[in-house]
């Protein structure tokens, strides 16, 4: 599923194969597996590791708003695709960016590539208006060069390009929410044969669960409920212009941050698509193209928000509701199809 | 989504030539990976919060030049931090951070204090002490 490739040559004599990827953290997995030598494609990385989630966090203020989010924490995914699988992985944190650069450089100097998670605000090869201080971002980093880092960016990048040294440490050390506190990660080893059948069962589940069984109000479909109906009522309780403000940042996580909502009801219809042919299922079929159909009302949602935000001094009111509604639809279908997923799987393992 | 309903729109000013990917359907039903060259809703929402922003900067800079505010708030706006993160990034406690908007207390700084701000800022010492007299290039 790639639409480029661009290969570099890695200090000990391997070659690097970039391929461009819909999200970052998937892409990155998807990179770094492959290096290993074992091809996956981004949408089964996305179902394995269980990448779809919702949440909605008050309590942690991004540019003084709350915190909607469309997929699961940074760095989560990666950590289950290679549990499910089997793979070994090396995944740090660090308290000194000295000792983290360090670490980086050591480990890039064997040949092997690490992937890091970065503060979009710090790297200068992203467009100027693509900077904001969200701390997010993974990339992978293949070697050292005169100006500083050669990376690979699966998800932005359809290029390889370089990263200043001094970009590379305030991106990966920046404070702020969500900090990524120069966490590196990359596969040790990969089983070259895994049970991917199994692995897949197993990310489903985990997936209907992080969607139906959480049981606190804020998290998978009670949280989509949740933030629906806030919707509804937040013209009445904040006033229009800052209702619009509230709603065109949950826009921004939808549809700027990776690839949001409507984005990953997409690449999760395409990993049931492909799980669906894996086990010859004609149900994950159906529940693809339920899927497709949920990540189309997901983007009308964003449309007819963004029509809200347009014309927000003209006062149509009854607009606010409709997007409310539109997100409950969405939250009713995905109900729907996470329990069908559930027992469709249950038959799968018997 | 089909591919031909992949958008592909027009916000140079916005994506600079980067091409998002998309999954859609092709003709057989079957997802792939289609890069999109933008869609003006991104764009929308993206302005908004980047306007929000840089109209954040300039009424700081104005403050600052009215003598309201110290240099380091437009410095702190310009690098959209909050006192609590600049003082973890420069080590110093938040509420000093907070008391060093004020321009009669940043005015008494000494060096060392006025180095960790603009270590943390990514500019230089006589920077931080002035604010540009003109807005921030849009």
């Amino acid at each position: 599923m790639t639409t480029s490739v661009t290969t570099e040559t890695l200090t000990n004599g391997r070659t690097y194969t970039h391929r461009t990827a819909a999200h970052c953290e998937t892409g990155v997995t998807s990179a770094l597996f492959f290096d290993k030598g074992f091809n996956l494609s981004e949408p089964m990385i996305f179902g394995i590791g269980s990448g779809i989630f919702f949440g909605h966090l008050p309590f942690i203020k991004w540019t003084g708003l709350p915190i909607t989010t469309f997929r699961a924490m940074p760095g989560l995914v990666f950590k289950k695709t290679a549990k499910r699988l089997g793979a070994k992985v090396y995944r740090k944190r660090f308290h000194s960016p000295q000792k983290g650069m360090d670490e980086l450089r050591r480990v890039i100097r064997t040949g092997q590539i690490a992937a890091v998670t970065t503060n979009v605000y710090w790297l200068s090869f992203f467009p100027r208006r693509y900077r904001f201080n969200f701390s997010g971002h993974n990339f992978i980093v293949l070697y050292e060069n005169e100006n500083g880092f050669r990376i690979s960016d699966p998800a932005l990048l359809e290029y390889i390009t370089d990263c200043s040294a001094y970009d590379m440490e305030r991106a990966r050390f920046a404070r702020g929410p969500m900090e990524a506190r120069g966490l590196m990660y990359y596969p040790t080893y990969v089983n070259p044969n895994p049970d991917i059948r199994k692995a897949c069962i197993t990310g489903m589940m985990d997936t209907c669960n992080q969607m139906l069984k959480i049981p606190i109000p804020l998290f998978g479909i009670k949280g989509m409920r949740l933030v629906a109906r806030k919707i509804i009522k937040w013209p009445e309780k904040l006033g229009y212009v800052e209702a619009c403000r509230q709603l065109a940042h949950i826009l921004r996580f939808q549809e700027e941050m990776g690839t949001g909502g409507a984005g990953f009801r997409y690449m999760f219809a395409a990993f049931l698509q492909e799980a669906s042919e894996l086990f010859g299922s004609k149900e994950l079929n159906n529940l693809s193209n339920e899927m497709t159909a949920i990540g189309d009302t997901w983007r009308e949602f964003a449309v007819v928000s963004s029509r809200i935000i347009k014309q927000r001094k003209s006062k149509r009111e009854e607009t606010f509701e409709k997007a409310g509604g539109l997100m409950l639809i969405c939250a009713g279908r995905e109900e729907q199809l996470f329990k069908d997923l559930r027992d469709a799987v249950e038959k799968l393992k018997s | 989504m089909k591919i031909n309903e992949v958008p592909q729109d027009d916000v140079p000013d916005y994506s600079q030539g980067i091409k998002k990917g998309n999954y859609a359907l092709d003709d057989q039903g079957k997802y792939v990976m289609v890069p999109s060259k933008g869609w003006v809703i991104d764009e929308q929402i993206n302005k908004m919060a980047y306007d929000e922003y840089q109209d954040k900067v300039e009424e700081t800079r104005k403050a600052v030049l009215a003598g309201q505010k110290s240099p380091l708030a437009y410095y702190m706006e310009l690098r959209q931090m909050i006192p609590k993160f600049l003082g973890k990034t420069a080590g110093i406690a938040t509420f000093r951070v907070k008391r060093h908007l004020r321009p009669e207390i940043f005015s008494k700084l000494n060096d060392s204090v006025l180095d960790k701000y603009a270590k943390a800022l990514a500019i230089t010492r006589e920077d931080l002490k002035i604010v540009p007299q003109n807005s921030y290039e849009r």
